[in-house]
């Protein structure tokens, strides 16, 4: 297992696949791979990633690892009683950049949580219709120009507005990182993906079972 | 003491009649003038007109020439969208990631897109101001620029999984920006900056940087610098303490340093060489002008016995800034000259 966790650190997705497969094939049941290798990978990367030293490109080739093995583990995506909960993320409209979106994503689906990718340029009913089909327990907005925070400040009484009061609602990206939580009408700004997440996994406990 | 002696003296350690101020202004000029982004991004004269109009209404310390992020792109090839209150964005990109990198040519600035544009910019700007302030000419870094050609993903990817193809293409990118930037100092700019979002160590290891940037950054500015240029500027965003050390063998005469760094810390990594910032951009938004005016004093009293500074924002002045608060910075050190 040490060498599955170690490849995926390395963000080296050839070599965790190959490792995987290897497991697989050893009767190494998938839900332990998942737990022991894919998360306990995670963690520590999350550990290393503190607001000082954080990159995107090393999380993206962790990501991409991670996001191989899962694939290989689960063909047709996680059983539902293998995710945490379910989330939307989306750039919101008018900013079309969605790096930190698709990193986001990629950490959430790695720590278990179901993410639904609502897309860049995202308009707010786009926005809030995913929120209600889902149905989502919190609302993730990435922004790295400043003129989204308009648009972001609207999401929390919109979803109210629809009954969707308690989906949580999470800003994070270079511009609107620099805001507070108050500035925004949100509830919580995340410095990196992993504070993010952290905030997220607080709320949404693992899946124990 | 004109704006072009005040910089040229914050640039050498030397004695200044006030602190300069820099806030960077780019397409703000346009928002304040009422004149539509993706119209101030085509035309070279109204881009002009606005600068100077900017520089009046708030009296600060440097004008800049540029229209937005995508300029060499698009003079490569990649296809932009213009926006009437935002910058234009990539809507395709020129290279796909299995396309051949020398396939790739070098634009000429007076021809390729709106290149011509921002040289008749420049030269409007010296036409007005002549030598009163200094024009400061933005050309787009190595890093950033193969991330306009090919998106910010699929570049990051290749530089991990194809070295040597993203070395080629750094490679490209830097004759890109080297032409690029030449051109706009001929036409009249006195000063070179380089604009490297995508190097910040938010972004890439410092290793990266150090590796695969530095040398590249050095070639710009020993061009710029033998092309005339008063002062070269190195505008990195975010937390770059790791790699600032390195500025001064990339030859950087101006280090940009974000909110997300301590102008101590950055003085003490940089003793001789001229730092600006940090106001955290989104301050202009948000904030009142009391709380800039408060943020810049201090700022401004931090450096007053080291010099070598420049008031500035850590990055772009954002375009739905209010203007009262980009004046409170300025007023903020005429105040106190």
């Amino acid at each position: 297992m040490q060498r599955l966790i170690d490849s995926l650190i390395d963000g080296n997705r050839d070599a965790a696949l190959t490792e995987a497969r290897r497991l697989r094939a050893a009767g190494v049941p998938v839900e332990r791979i998942v737990s022991e290798g894919l998360e306990t990978a995670m963690e520590q990367v999350d550990a290393k990633c503190t607001v000082e030293a954080f990159n995107l490109l090393e999380i993206m080739l962790v990501g991409r690892a991670v996001t191989v093995v899962a694939g290989e583990l689960y063909p047709r995506g996680a059983p539902p009683g293998r995710t945490r909960a379910t989330v939307a993320i989306a750039s919101p409209e008018g900013d079309v950049h969605d790096l930190g979106k698709n990193i986001v994503a990629m950490v959430l689906s790695g720590k278990g949580f179901r993410v639904v990718d609502l897309g860049r340029d995202c308009p707010l009913d786009t926005l809030l219709e995913g929120a209600r089909r889902e149905p989502v327990v919190a609302v993730l907005l990435s922004g790295l120009i400043t003129t989204v925070i308009p648009q972001v400040r609207r999401v929390r009484p919109a979803l109210a507005g629809r009954g969707l009061g308690s989906v949580k609602v999470v800003a994070g990206g270079a511009a609107l990182r620099q805001a507070s939580a108050e500035q925004l009408d949100v509830d919580y700004v995340a410095q990196t993906a992993f504070d993010g997440a952290h905030y997220l996994e607080t709320l949404f406990p693992a899946v124990t079972s | 003491m004109n704006a072009i002696a005040r910089v040229r003296a914050a640039v050498a350690f030397g004695e200044t009649d006030r602190t300069p101020v820099i806030p960077q202004i780019f397409a703000h000029a346009a928002v304040l003038c009422g004149v539509p982004v993706g119209d101030y991004a085509h035309d070279g004269a109204l881009l002009a007109r606005c600068q100077m109009a900017a520089a009046r209404h708030y009296g600060h310390d440097a004008v800049f020439a540029f229209m937005d992020a995508g300029v060499e792109a698009e003079a490569v090839g990649s296809v932009l969208r213009y926006h009437s209150a935002q910058y234009a964005t990539v809507a395709s990109y020129a290279l796909a990631p299995d396309d051949a990198i020398d396939g790739l040519a070098v634009p000429d600035p007076h021809v390729a897109g709106r290149m011509p544009e921002l040289l008749r910019a420049v030269t409007a700007l010296r036409a007005g101001i002549g030598d009163e302030l200094p024009v400061v000419a933005v050309v787009l870094g190595p890093m950033s620029l193969a991330q306009q050609l090919m998106g910010a993903e699929a570049a990051l990817y290749l530089a991990a999984d194809e070295p040597q193809r993203f070395e080629e293409l750094l490679g490209f990118t830097t004759r890109v920006g080297l032409r690029h930037g030449q051109a706009l100092l001929a036409a009249g700019a006195h000063v070179a900056l380089v604009f490297e979002p995508a190097g910040s160590p938010a972004v890439v290891p410092p290793a990266y940087f150090r590796e695969l940037l530095l040398p590249r950054l050095g070639e710009l500015f020993s061009a710029f610098r033998q092309a005339g240029a008063l002062a070269t500027w190195l505008h990195i965003a975010g937390p770059t303490a790791p790699i600032l050390g390195n500025y001064p063998r990339a030859g950087a005469d101006i280090a940009n340093i974000d909110y997300e760094v301590d102008p101590l810390d950055a003085a003490r990594i940089l003793p001789r060489t001229c730092l600006d910032g940090n106001l955290r951009s989104l301050s202009f938004v948000l904030d009142s002008p009391d709380e800039i005016g408060v943020e810049c004093r201090r700022l401004a009293a931090l450096f007053e016995a080291r010099g070598g500074f420049i008031l500035s924002s850590g990055c772009e002045i954002p375009l739905e800034a209010r203007p009262e608060n980009v004046a409170a910075m300025v007023a903020a050190v005429q105040s106190d000259s």
